[in-house]
């Protein structure tokens, strides 16, 4: 079991220094900085002062190891447009993002699996249709046409809720019900198949075959061997917290993360980008750790050591 | 090495052809109804894309010069709309068919040569289904500039990992047995042994990942052109056009309406196509 969690820490590790290398060589490589954010009218002394001073003028490598160093002691630069360091910025969009992705994630889980696992239970009839019909539309509107016609139907037809901004909780209402409903069709698509998947063991037939109550062999036979694929999948959307409002939040101006960082990229503002890239894949690769640590605690197998290690 | 011919008699195997269920006929009409648009797109549409009419701005859909109206410049939506399904469909094809190519060769390599080769690809394809790829796309899109070649490359790099791990997994057992044996020995070269029949032999699981990551590809570029970072201006797209119609919202949503249900009835309809051959098709699903 440690081994197993030692493995999976180590390769979080090398995802999170993957990252780092990735956003450093696409961003220090595309343009040049210094004619992007002093513009073409900037005299040449101007663009060799601003190179120096952001360590443009050295070589590549020496920039990479700067930037590792740098990480390392918890510096994550400063933005070229404000002057702030970038960390602070982040930071303080943060609580936006987490205002809408925490309740949407609660809508996911609220109504994504119990809606699967009901549609499994009733395979085939009515109901199972009905709930994997609402899935497949939920999974194929995109985020972005959901919210615009959440906000033509309740704010521009109806009147009821505010299109967009961020001064009380009304305003969060439909961003969160925008992101709610489309992970909740792809948690409940997900849960449905595990749960089939389950019910088609044979172990399931012995426990009803052996005279256990229908009630008993789903929640202590199939439920939990169903709970791992669902909780990859949950621990995908919670390693998303901080990602997953991009398009929402612009569609609603909800001043996150995602926000920050269409602007940023839009400003190539490089400190900013790699902040957040660096900040997304850290909550990812934690969540996926909490998910390593979770399966030892749904399947035994792991605990006991029987099968360790990756793949 | 002499050149051994290693044509087998193909066995004719009897073509059942299935009944459609309502749902997957429905979709085949649409997809097939999409191609035929972006094929025809230049005969078909009423105006150019970038025509102005600005004796008819913002017009109400159902009027005879425009049938789904026109945008804030007199711009005829339909053809718009045309357009913009030729080019998305175009970024969409593209790249999906980048993806399978770089996906299934780098999981071949994996197969064949196993060891630190099959770890690297591994990892960096751990990498790319951890990172969320809306993100990395963003960076890297803003950062090289908006050209149509790029943002279909880019979009290639969506969901090649998948066709990696099945390839490199069906590779990994298509090497252990019979054929693949046979055809090495008879001297075949690697190339030929991949390409001329382990491919074959895995290529509807493929097609069916294909099907599967295809709306996909649709919904990522779309939401990139919505965001103003994916096709540029003048230049039109689905996402782009719902983009730019969000700002007409409430004095004319029509603009916005038609290319966001063209969004979603082409992935519903690709969606269902690829879960019915899924059922089909794939063998581990029997």
């Amino acid at each position: 079991m440690i081994r197993y969690l030692l493995g999976r820490a180590a390769r979080a590790l090398l995802t999170v220094a993957l990252v780092v290398t990735f956003a450093f060589v696409v961003l220090r490589m595309s343009a040049d900085p210094a004619l992007v954010i002093l513009g073409p009218e900037a005299s040449p002394e101007m663009i060799v002062a601003f190179r120096k001073a952001w360590g443009l003028d050295e070589s590549i490598f020496v920039q990479y190891l700067d930037w590792f160093r740098a990480i390392l002691r918890g510096d994550l630069g400063i933005s070229m447009r404000d002057g702030r360091p970038a960390i602070e910025l982040v930071a303080e969009r943060i609580p936006a993002t987490l205002a809408l992705t925490i309740p949407a994630l609660m809508i996911k889980i609220g109504i994504g699996i119990p809606a699967g696992i009901w549609a499994s239970l009733h395979r085939g009839t009515m109901v199972d249709r009905a709930v994997m019909g609402l899935a497949v539309a939920g999974f194929t509107v995109p985020s972005f046409v959901l919210g615009l016609t959440l906000v033509l139907i309740f704010s521009v037809w109806l009147g009821w809720l505010p299109s967009g901004g961020q001064d009380n909780w009304v305003h969060a209402v439909l961003p969160i019900v925008t992101m709610g409903v489309g992970g909740a069709a792809i948690l409940a698509r997900f849960t449905r198949s595990a749960m089939l998947e389950v019910l088609g063991q044979p172990f399931i037939r012995t426990a009803s075959a052996k005279g256990v109550p229908w009630g008993r062999v789903i929640r202590g036979h199939a439920l939990p061997n169903a709970a791992i694929p669902t909780v990859t999948m949950v621990g995908f959307m919670v390693g998303t917290l901080m990602a997953g409002a991009v398009v929402v939040e612009s569609v609603f101006s909800w001043p996150g993360v995602g926000r920050l960082l269409v602007v940023a990229v839009s400003h190539r503002d490089l400190a900013v980008v790699q902040c957040i890239l660096l900040v997304v894949a850290a909550t990812m690769v934690t969540s996926n750790l909490v998910v390593d640590f979770l399966y030892g605690f749904l399947d035994p197998r792991l605990r006991s050591g029987a099968r360790t290690g990756g793949h | 090495m002499a050149d051994v011919s290693l044509e087998v008699p193909r066995r004719a195997v009897p073509l059942r052809l299935p009944r459609l269920p309502i749902a997957v006929s429905l979709a085949l009409v649409w997809v097939g109804g999409m191609i035929v648009v972006a094929l025809l797109a230049d005969a078909i549409a009423p105006y150019g894309y970038t025509a102005l009419d600005l004796k008819h701005r913002l017009s109400l859909p159902g009027e005879p010069a425009h049938w789904l109206g026109t945008d804030e410049l007199g711009r005829d939506v339909l053809s718009r709309l045309i357009t913009s399904i030729r080019i998305s469909l175009i970024i969409a094809f593209g790249a999906t068919l980048i993806s399978a190519t770089l996906g299934t060769t780098l999981g071949f390599l994996a197969a064949h040569f196993r060891g630190v080769v099959e770890q690297i690809v591994l990892m960096l394809a751990d990498f790319q289904a951890s990172m969320p790829f809306l993100i990395m796309a963003l960076a890297v899109l803003a950062f090289f500039g908006n050209t149509l070649p790029l943002l279909v490359c880019l979009m290639g790099l969506y969901g090649w990992e998948r066709y990696a791990r099945i390839a490199r997994g069906l590779a990994v057992a298509a090497g252990s047995q019979g054929y693949a044996a046979a055809v090495r020995q008879l001297g075949a070269s690697p190339f030929r042994v991949y390409a001329r029949h382990i491919l074959p032999n895995i290529a509807s699981t493929l097609i069916v990942s294909m099907t599967l990551v295809f709306p996909e590809v649709i919904l990522m570029e779309s939401g990139l052109s919505f965001l103003g970072l994916g096709v540029q201006p003048p230049m039109t797209s689905l996402g782009n056009m719902v983009g730019y119609g969000r700002e007409y919202i409430t004095r004319a949503p029509w603009i916005m309406l038609s290319p966001a249900l063209t969004i979603v009835f082409t992935t519903l309809a690709v969606s269902v196509l690829g879960d019915w051959l899924r059922d089909r098709l794939d063998p581990t699903l029997r």
